[in-house]
């Protein structure tokens, strides 16, 4: 951003009704924008963000108007056209026939595949990148539902401050001109603007659009009466603890022998305090732990959508007199909480308990007895190194019992026979307990290698939640490699049919894609590694799973 | 699902009736006075045509046939059943026949290195991972050699004057035991003589060294504890990767052999008596 552009921003809303009076002399708000801030054209049809994309910025239109898509699922934009691999399980005759089809050479592609001559998406090179477009927008308009959003708006905003995946896709309709935010700016002006326009106008979005049914997907707040439910979502708090780059020092403390961490974790609430209200989690993951002579124990950890602090409520409102949290609550990385004030939460407990007695059996079901839902394991150690390792943040942690295992590697050979003559993991890595967790993708809640993928290659399938890279958008950048804090993702070279390198035409420089484990998302019947152990040594654990965590790490 | 199949009662059961529903139907086979030895070869070469599918089975792991554990646990109860119609089929009698004896040593050979490889993937997996660091047992050569090497500079490093006892040592009692995997039937036998014997060497040695040379000691002392669980693992996961190389080459002779047994059978007797 040159110095006039910044000029010219600050003359003009939003900026304008910000009070540069309030932002530190290190860091005024014109350096803000300088350095945070840029200006991208878009023409018809330009793809801005994609439902299910992880992003780092929000965008405020300055002129033109963009099209956000509203319908999910079935009537939604298709895959094909917004640049995604369409995933397609093998047929059984396909399956079998990758025992001869397979190339003798790891990593073959089809150069067509690579160089998109035969994708289904449509790509340009315009204002200096490389973009997805939509061909024909007044068909899509005609096809899909969908509303404008008009200068003067934000969009993308929840999502680049919640780390969060963007809920929809929005395009551009005709030629139009966006302010780009990168998050640190965003959070920067939040901290600093003394008016707090904002981060007023950031979370009335979220409350408008997406808190209740957020609330509703705990049993808690599921039989909660409209009216009650209205008085929640206007008077919830929005809290957000750690560092939005909690991922680079993870990094580093991997380094680290000791995985010193819950001493620098940000304490939400503290052992033996009162809690005022029940915490909700919307993203990252939460600890708890509790005094253990001088340090604190792990005892537990929370993923998003669980919450914490209602057993005490619950003996508040049984027995008339405030009851201390006997556990402390941290955030674990990057965390946002809306925290549920406790004189609410009483009102719902009030409600589900007549509700309960009127109809007792229906609503047993829906009404959570008591507990904070938070996944527990009777072994403290084991659970202290599963959270200090990140391991949590898992829905499909790899997990090798070594008490089973023979070392026999028919998973790493069942994983390269089903994935171009190269496995997706390595049989190795750190031993807690008898349980190996192996170098290979986590799949994880939070997936920071998400979050600077250039061209949305890598992205969640939004059918089964794993975390896939698409062949035809890859660029070999090795941003997401470089992100991933547990070195599952590895840069290879590729080769055409022949075996021979696939070189850039210019520079004569081999070409790398990304890849990591895809839990064989195309092939039946799921991950080929764990239906090839011969001695069921090798589990998947989605570690947001309760029951699930505990009967994989009893002994 | 994640119960070995002997730790269920009912397989041991379901092995019991079944067994017994064989050794009964083969009695009553005989009271019509036909050879059961015909019937009880046929249903036994079924069995080894099956039993040799696991191998195949795990060649097809892309392929939605089963989980391998479950393929692995009907071999295993295949396998044992077989024992019972292979002691129905010659009549609990050894055969005269040299042919029929190299079968009978066949699949004895074939039967016993089975169960002698289910209880080592039962019993090597706890006994890997109760001593030393895990390691590939592809990487274990280099990890051996990086030892070596750092035994070699230590070494080097306290060869000061003309009688240096640390080289001495190292000449003496160490090269042959870091130049390659050393103690193999003494890891197997779970004996730690070799240690203890070496741990007395190198505390009747201290006495002569200095303070310096002391401090070398201690390092090759760990590099040795680091070298014996190396070779520790490299034995046992040595055992583990090389058993199937002797059952699965049995087995195919075993096929072949019994095929021409069958052969020889239909072409030269009767089915009946």
């Amino acid at each position: 951003m040159t110095d006039e552009m910044v000029e010219s921003l600050l003359k003009a809303p939003p900026f304008s009704k910000i009070d540069p009076s309030g932002f530190k002399r290190s860091l005024p708000l014109r350096d803000i924008l300088k350095n945070d801030v840029r200006i991208i054209g878009f023409d018809e049809g330009d793809i801005i963000v994609r439902r299910g994309d992880w992003g780092n910025s929000a965008f405020f239109i300055l002129s033109g108007n963009m099209r956000v898509e509203l319908e999910r699922k079935q009537t939604s934009l298709p895959d094909e056209i917004l640049g995604r691999r369409t995933s397609r399980v093998k047929t059984f005759w396909e399956s079998l026939t990758q025992l001869w089809h397979n190339n003798t050479e790891p990593e073959v592609r089809e150069i067509a595949a690579v160089s998109s001559s035969k994708a289904t998406f449509h790509s340009r090179n315009t204002h200096g990148g490389t973009r997805i477009y939509l061909q024909e927008v007044s068909a899509v308009l005609d096809k899909y539902r969908t509303a404008r959003l008009e200068p003067g708006q934000w969009f993308g905003e929840v999502a680049a401050l919640g780390r969060t995946s963007r809920v929809a896709t929005v395009f551009s309709e005709g030629v139009s001109q966006l302010l780009e935010i990168r998050w640190q700016g965003i959070r920067d002006i939040l901290r600093y603007d003394k008016e707090g326009s904002l981060k007023q106008y950031i979370e009335d979005v979220f409350r408008e659009r997406a808190l209740s049914a957020f609330l509703r997907t705990d049993p808690l707040f599921q039989a909660c009466q409209p009216e009650l439910m209205q008085r929640i979502v206007e008077q919830v708090e929005f809290h957000t603890f750690g560092n939005y780059d909690s991922h680079q020092p993870f990094k580093q403390l991997l380094e680290d022998q000791n995985h010193k961490t819950d001493g620098r974790e940000p304490v939400i609430i503290r052992e033996g305090d009162y809690p005022s209200g029940i915490v909700m989690i919307r993203s990252g993951l939460a600890r708890i732990s509790q005094r253990h002579y001088n340090g604190q124990r792990t005892i537990g950890y929370l993923s998003p959508g669980q919450i914490f602090g209602l057993d005490e409520i619950q003996a508040e409102v049984k027995g008339l007199t405030p009851v201390a949290c006997n556990a402390q609550l941290s955030a674990i990385g990057h965390l946002n909480a809306v925290l549920v004030p406790t004189a609410l939460v009483e009102e719902i407990l009030v409600q589900n308990s007549q509700s309960k007695s009127s109809d007792s059996q229906k609503k047993k079901k829906n009404v959570r007895p008591t507990g904070s839902q938070s996944v527990k394991l009777n072994d403290d150690i084991l659970l202290s190194q599963l959270v200090d390792r990140h391991y949590v943040q898992g829905t499909s942690l790899m997990v090798i019992d070594l008490d089973r295992c023979t070392r026999c590697d028919d998973c790493v050979r069942a994983c390269a026979t089903t994935h171009d003559n190269n496995p997706r993991f390595i049989r190795h890595g750190p031993i807690l307990n008898q349980y190996m967790i192996p170098n290979s993708c986590l799949h994880c809640v939070d997936p920071i290698c998400m979050i600077e993928c250039p061209t949305g290659a890598i992205f969640r399938d939004l059918a089964q939640g794993d975390i896939i890279i698409n062949e035809q958008t890859c660029i070999g950048c090795a941003q997401c490699a470089s992100n991933c804090p547990f070195n599952a993702i590895r840069m290879v070279d590729i080769r055409d049919a022949k075996g021979a390198l696939i070189v850039d035409s210019q520079t004569q420089a081999p070409l790398t894609q990304a890849t990591k484990c895809d839990l064989c998302i195309d092939q039946r019947g799921g991950p080929a590694c764990e239906r090839a152990c011969p001695h069921d040594a090798l589990f998947r654990v989605d570690m947001h799973d309760a029951t699930k965590v505990e009967e994989a790490f009893s002994p | 699902m994640r119960k070995i199949l002997f730790q269920n009662r009912n397989t041991i059961a379901a092995f019991v009736i079944i067994s017994l529903i064989i050794v009964a139907s083969c009695n009553l086979f005989a009271i019509t006075l036909s050879h059961t030895s015909f019937v009880t070869g046929t249903v036994l070469l079924i069995c080894l045509l099956m039993l040799a599918g696991y191998q195949l089975r795990k060649k097809l792991s892309i392929l939605l046939i089963g989980k391998t554990s479950a393929w692995l646990q009907f071999h295993i109860f295949l396998g044992l059943l077989t024992s019972v119609l292979f002691m129905l089929h010659i009549k609990m009698q050894i055969p005269d026949g040299l042919f029929e004896f190299v079968l009978f040593l066949n699949y004895l050979t074939v039967f016993f290195s089975g169960v002698a490889g289910w209880i080592l993937s039962r019993r090597i997996p706890h006994r890997l991972l109760s001593r030393g660091e895990e390691v590939i047992f592809e990487r274990i050569p280099l990890h051996r050699r990086n030892i070596h090497e750092k035994v070699k500079s230590l070494v080097r490093e306290s060869n000061t004057s003309e009688k240096a006892a640390i080289p001495d040592f190292y000449e003496e009692h160490l090269r042959t035991f870091f130049e390659g995997p050393r103690n193999q039937l003494r890891h197997i036998l779970h004996s730690e003589r070799h240690r203890h014997e070496l741990s007395q060497k190198i505390t009747a040695l201290k006495p002569f060294l200095n303070p310096q040379e002391l401090a070398v000691l201690q390092q090759l002392t760990e590099q040795i504890q680091l070298k014996d669980d190396l070779d520790y693992q490299y034995v046992f996961q040595a055992i583990i990767k090389l058993w199937p190389f002797v059952h699965v080459p049995l087995t195919y002779s075993l096929i072949i052999f019994a095929l021409y047994h069958t052969l020889a059978v239909c072409a030269f007797a009767s089915t009946s008596g």
